[in-house]
């Protein structure tokens, strides 16, 4: 008899041991199967970019590439889009990137808990030394953010189950989506996926976040579920945002999640399109004005005041 | 269907001309002359660029976390075949079970000895001087690899799919081809598994898994250099090649034909040519040739043709990597 949830799934352990009972053990391990609602997801995307990219000039060999930050910007602030997102190294960098880091290790060694000491070998063992030397040079000036990064590591691993190997943990694990033959390419690397294709269990997208939660980072899981739907045939089970703040964001992939991220992918096509068609780009200042590498030469921007926000976030 | 051994025959007969000429046309030896899909493709797409790497770039990088994903992916994924296989034979015919990718590297990674060759030796040292983060980091990355191989190509893996270039103790490795015996030129196959049994008739299919795929420009240079390669190597031409990408989820047959072949050659052929010409010039305006690689190119400030590409109105000029225009300030 199957059981029946007496409340939502609230963790990614609660939404892993829902997953189970879902468990297909007939399911063939053909990698062709494509479930009918994504094929015409897939049909839709494939249709607006085949529309725009002789407008926009992309090519196969020099394609648009859509990442989940240029869709946020080009439906945010269009302008924001087109900036370098080389905006140099921040605490706010060091801290995502180490507790990203931690939980990846809290799924590869289940045995350990993460460290921020581990996390940041782990970075150096991939590569990636951005951590290491933003600490170093902040000589003692960094005892504060070890502080910080300790804490948020600690909250990380708390809420971090130990992930059996049978849900075929993927670190990192690159997806992206030919749009137009290539011309359009919609790319993400997730942070965390687990379960489908070839396995017999239900996908689950696992996104982590070092900063504070915000209800903007449920648009960049939806982003990742459409992805991993669009790679594999079938949508995911479930999008888990899991937030060093201590919050963990359960999503349910429902075909209007699919839906409405299809249709921001959609929207921000268009966008774009019109922006390398010779259409100004359009400027929405609000609060990621503060934060903005192009606020230097952008005239909104520098006018933009906290305080004008204020009716919207009173 | 071709004629795969003549084929081939002719493929290295041709090969061989073009190595001797360009190898005679030297004015000082150009040292050892190792040409993979990498040079191929690098030498091919812009050969100034390519001469400008120097040794540092021509050479193997070392192993890593990132060098070492699909050579200790493969040796898991064999690994795993010979006794999850052997395992279900016994129990008469039962299915066979499906990797944990992880999990398999790990199991793999334990056996690993400091004293072993190759990437096996590399594992090994790193687990004995507990070097926990590099082996973590490395198992995320084969694991990655082996979890993309598996999905793409379905599991079971096609009938008489064999991994290749995965290290054993007893040695193995990619299968190379030299144009002469002690040349020093030598050409490596880059395929990590073959579909049927190399034979006379040249109906195997070579495998070439990559993690994430690129344009279609790299695609068919990939299969061209790979198809060649492992014709040399065999001595028999490949039916087709079948390359399939972790990312997209994509295989995409190509079809191996005396053109294909012969493109091939002429790619490996170039990176000969090309080292030959580095020892008197390395990079040179004159063969500078700008395309959209030109957006990650580390020479793309101080080349001419590469930066009037970039910011010309033709082509791609005036955009940023990810296709859109480059900001202008208010």
């Amino acid at each position: 008899m199957r059981t029946v949830a007496d409340q939502p799934a609230r963790t990614l352990a609660d939404v892993l041991a829902d997953a189970l009972p879902l468990v297909d053990r007939d399911r063939t391990h053909a990698p062709d199967e494509e479930d009918h609602d994504v094929a015409e997801l897939r049909a839709g995307l494939d249709r607006a970019a085949r529309a725009a990219a002789p407008t926009g000039g992309w090519s196969p060999d020099d394609p648009l590439r859509l990442t989940k930050a240029t869709v946020t910007w080009l439906l945010r602030c269009p302008r924001r889009a087109l900036t370098d997102s080389d905006v140099g190294v921040t605490d706010d960098l060091v801290i995502g990137v180490v507790v990203d880091a931690a939980a990846k290790l809290a799924t590869l060694v289940p045995q350990r808990a993460p460290t921020v000491d581990a996390a940041l070998a782990y970075l150096e063992a991939t590569g990636d030394t951005t951590a290491s030397v933003h600490l170093a040079d902040r000589g003692t000036a960094a005892a504060g953010l070890l502080d910080d990064l300790a804490r948020r590591v600690d909250a990380v691993a708390a809420a971090w189950p130990r992930i059996g190997p049978g849900w075929w943990p993927r670190v990192e694990d690159p997806a992206r989506v030919r749009l137009a033959e290539g011309a359009i390419m919609l790319t993400g690397r997730l942070d965390l996926l687990l379960g489908g294709p070839p396995t017999d269990r239900p996908a689950v997208v696992v996104e982590v976040k070092g900063g504070r939660w915000y209800d903007g980072m449920r648009a960049d899981g939806h982003l990742y579920a459409l992805l991993v739907a669009l790679r594999d045939g079938r949508a995911p089970h479930a999008v888990v945002t899991v937030v060093a703040d201590g919050t963990t964001q359960v999503e349910p992939v429902r075909p209007a999640v699919l839906l409405t991220a299809a249709e921001r992918v959609s929207h921000a096509i268009e966008v774009a399109t019109s922006i390398a068609a010779g259409e100004p780009a359009a400027t929405h200042p609000g609060a990621h004005c503060a934060h903005c590498p192009a606020r230097p030469g952008c005239a909104p921007g520098r006018a933009w005041r906290a305080s004008d926000d204020v009716a919207v976030t009173a | 269907m071709i004629d795969a051994v003549g084929a081939a025959d002719r493929l290295a007969a041709a090969v061989t001309e073009a190595t001797d000429a360009a190898l005679a046309s030297a004015t000082a030896p150009p040292g050892p002359v190792f040409v993979g899909w990498v040079a191929a493709t690098d030498a091919a797409s812009c050969p100034a660029r390519y001469r400008a790497q120097g040794e540092d770039g021509w050479g193997f990088p070392g192993w890593s976390p990132a060098t070492a994903a699909g050579a200790i992916a493969r040796a898991a994924l064999d690994r795993h075949l010979d006794e999850a296989g052997g395992a279900a034979l016994r129990a008469a015919g039962g299915p066979m079970p499906l990797p944990d990718p992880v999990e398999a590297v790990r199991d793999w990674m334990r056996s690993a000895a400091a004293d072993a060759r190759g990437v096996t030796g590399w594992v090994g040292e790193r687990r004995s001087e507990g070097d926990g983060a590099t082996l973590a980091a490395a198992a995320a990355s084969a694991g990655r690899w082996l979890a993309g191989f598996v999905r793409v190509l379905g599991w079971p893996l096609p009938d008489r799919t064999t991994l290749l270039n995965v290290s054993r103790d007893d040695g193995g490795g990619a299968a190379k081809w030299w144009p002469r015996k002690g040349s020093a030129v030598s050409v490596g196959s880059g395929a990590d598994a073959r579909i049927g049994r190399v034979t006379g008739t040249g109906e195997h299919v070579l495998v070439v898994h990559r993690p994430s795929a690129g344009d279609d420009r790299d695609l068919h240079r990939r299969a061209a250099v790979e198809a060649a390669a492992g014709a040399l190597a065999h001595r028999v031409a490949p039916a087709a090649v079948l390359l399939t990408a972790g990312d997209t989820g994509e295989r995409s047959r190509v079809i191996v034909d005396e053109d294909l072949l012969q493109a091939g050659g002429a790619m490996i052929a170039e990176v000969v040519r090309q080292r030959v010409v580095a020892v008197d010039r390395a990079y040179d305006v004159a063969d500078a040739t700008p395309s959209p690689l030109c957006r990650w190119c580390d020479l793309r400030q101080e080349c001419p043709p590469g930066t009037a590409w970039l910011s010309g109105d033709g082509h791609g000029g005036g955009r940023w990597r990810g296709g859109l225009p480059v900001l202008a300030d208010d």
